[in-house]
């Protein structure tokens, strides 16, 4: 009776309902930036590329997470992967809480195995649901404030402002890079490219060249369409060396120096 | 009293974040009611304490990400998700494009409209692409097999690599010690990137203060 439960129409309805929620939202905040943007004086090119720069930009990392979302599938069926990637969700996140929902229910094998009992895929909503609302319920209480209390410190200080803002994105991209480097595999498996290698530094040193080529090649051209496809293209284009490496050097690129 | 700009952010961005709880919770209760079932509360109760970390993160981000999001954008974020490997990048490199600072109006107006850019995009490309996975599975297999997958293992490195090239360059003088440090701390003990980040932004913070006070910056 439940054989196909986890993919009918009603929970297509759901997506439908999500989809146009995430949307209507993004809209609405669109506009009324976009509005304000313009009372301020910012210049109509450069909101137009802050849009087209993003849209590019998001195209690659959104394939990525449609197949995480063809992962999870094996278990929960297309759309609940899908509602939740779409509103709150992170990759790391969902599949740790659908698999510590499944252990919940005494099911060994994580996610490998259908979930073809609908008490249990219930629980797996739940659980991803419950566990990632926290920030929903913090934000309207405290958002003011942080950034109120951000906009006193900037007032008083902005040279030193300034330079804690660049070193906390600085701080932040360094996590990443770290890993890049050093980082362990997520997996105990032994997956190539899971910990820190030939590919992830293949990624990072590709990306970081590509970049800056786009960004001396700008430097000359001064062309709107060069900075707003800087990035999304160093990024795919090192996705391409990636691609490359793995097909042409499959030893080189199973060098892994953490695992 | 005439309300500011950012004021009238956070009472929008208020309703909204409000709004997006319920409709949120509204699932599982509607996937409920259709499947007439009801889970054991000692399932989800035992599941939720296996993530407990994650209420931890989640507090850490709200409080690291918010400065950097600015207000409109951090509402947006959270209710959508994937902020590390999406809406943050996309903030950062729109503000670099438009040569406009964090924690101003016109950052404020840039991130929004960035992250709103990224999220319609990433909600429509997810979309479509299930679709056609769901539909040819031999189209979802060739984009997991083992000639693409490295490409999408690898793609949050290729996103900061290419923020990195703007922001090392620009500021290197604060740059190197949280490399540095992030990296010698990943030889002893990977604690996983939801600590990593923090740790990160913390040590370059108080790296980048010692330097400013030695006049360095």
């Amino acid at each position: 009776m439940f054989s196909d439960f986890k993919n009918d129409g009603f929970m297509y309805l759901l997506i439908l309902a999500v989809i146009i929620f995430v949307c209507a939202q993004a809209i609405f905040f669109m506009k009324k930036a976009w509005a304000r943007g313009k009372e301020l004086g910012i210049a109509t090119d450069k909101l137009k590329n802050a849009v087209t720069s993003s849209a590019i930009f998001s195209f690659a990392p959104a394939v990525g997470i449609a197949v995480t979302v063809i992962t999870l599938s094996v278990a929960l069926g297309y759309v609940l992967p899908w509602i939740r990637l779409t509103v709150i969700g992170a990759i790391q996140y969902e599949t740790t809480a659908a698999i510590a929902a499944l252990e919940a229910a005494g099911i060994t094998g994580g996610i490998s195995q259908p979930v073809t009992d609908p008490e249990i895929f219930a629980a797996i909503a739940w659980v991803m649901t419950i566990g990632s609302i926290l920030p929903l319920i913090l934000i309207p209480i405290v958002l003011k404030k942080i950034q109120k209390g951000v906009s006193n410190v900037a007032s008083k200080n902005s040279k030193w402002m300034d330079v804690m803002t660049a070193a906390a994105f600085i701080g932040l991209i360094a996590a990443f890079i770290g890993r890049g480097l050093a980082g362990l595999g997520s997996s105990k498996e032994n997956i190539i490219g899971d910990g820190a290698g030939v590919l992830s530094l293949a990624a990072l040193v590709s990306s970081i060249g590509f970049m800056l080529i786009f960004t001396l090649v700008n430097k000359k051209l001064k062309k709107n369409w060069i900075e707003a496809l800087a990035m999304p293209l160093s990024m795919v284009l090192a996705m391409v060396v990636v691609v490359l490496i793995n097909q042409f050097a499959p030893d080189l690129a199973a060098i892994e120096w953490r695992y | 009293m005439n309300k500011t700009y950012m004021d009238k952010v956070h009472t929008w961005g208020r309703i909204w974040c409000i709004a997006s709880l319920v409709f949120f919770i509204c699932i599982p209760v509607a996937i409920c009611l259709h499947l007439d079932v009801w889970p054991r509360a000692e399932i989800v109760g035992k599941g939720l304490a296996s993530i407990a970390f994650f209420f931890v993160t989640g507090i850490v981000e709200v409080v690291a990400y918010a400065p950097m999001l600015g207000a409109g954008g951090t509402y947006l974020s959270f209710v959508t998700g994937n902020i590390m490997n999406l809406k943050m990048p996309c903030a950062l490199n729109a503000m670099e494009n438009a040569k406009v600072k964090a924690n101003t109006e016109e950052g404020e107006v840039i991130t929004t409209i960035a992250i709103c850019s990224s999220i319609i995009v990433t909600t429509l490309v997810i979309a479509v692409f299930v679709i056609i996975f769901a539909l040819n599975p031999q189209f979802s297999e060739l984009m997991a097999s083992d000639t693409f997958s490295p490409a999408f293992q690898q793609v949050t490195y290729t996103i900061f690599g290419s923020l990195a090239a703007t922001y090392f360059v620009k500021h290197w003088k604060i740059s190197i010690f949280p490399i540095a440090a992030i990296t010698v701390l990943l030889l002893f003990v990977d604690p996983g990137i939801g600590v990593l980040i923090p740790v990160g932004v913390v040590l370059s913070m108080l790296g980048a203060h010692v330097m400013y006070k030695l006049k360095k910056v």
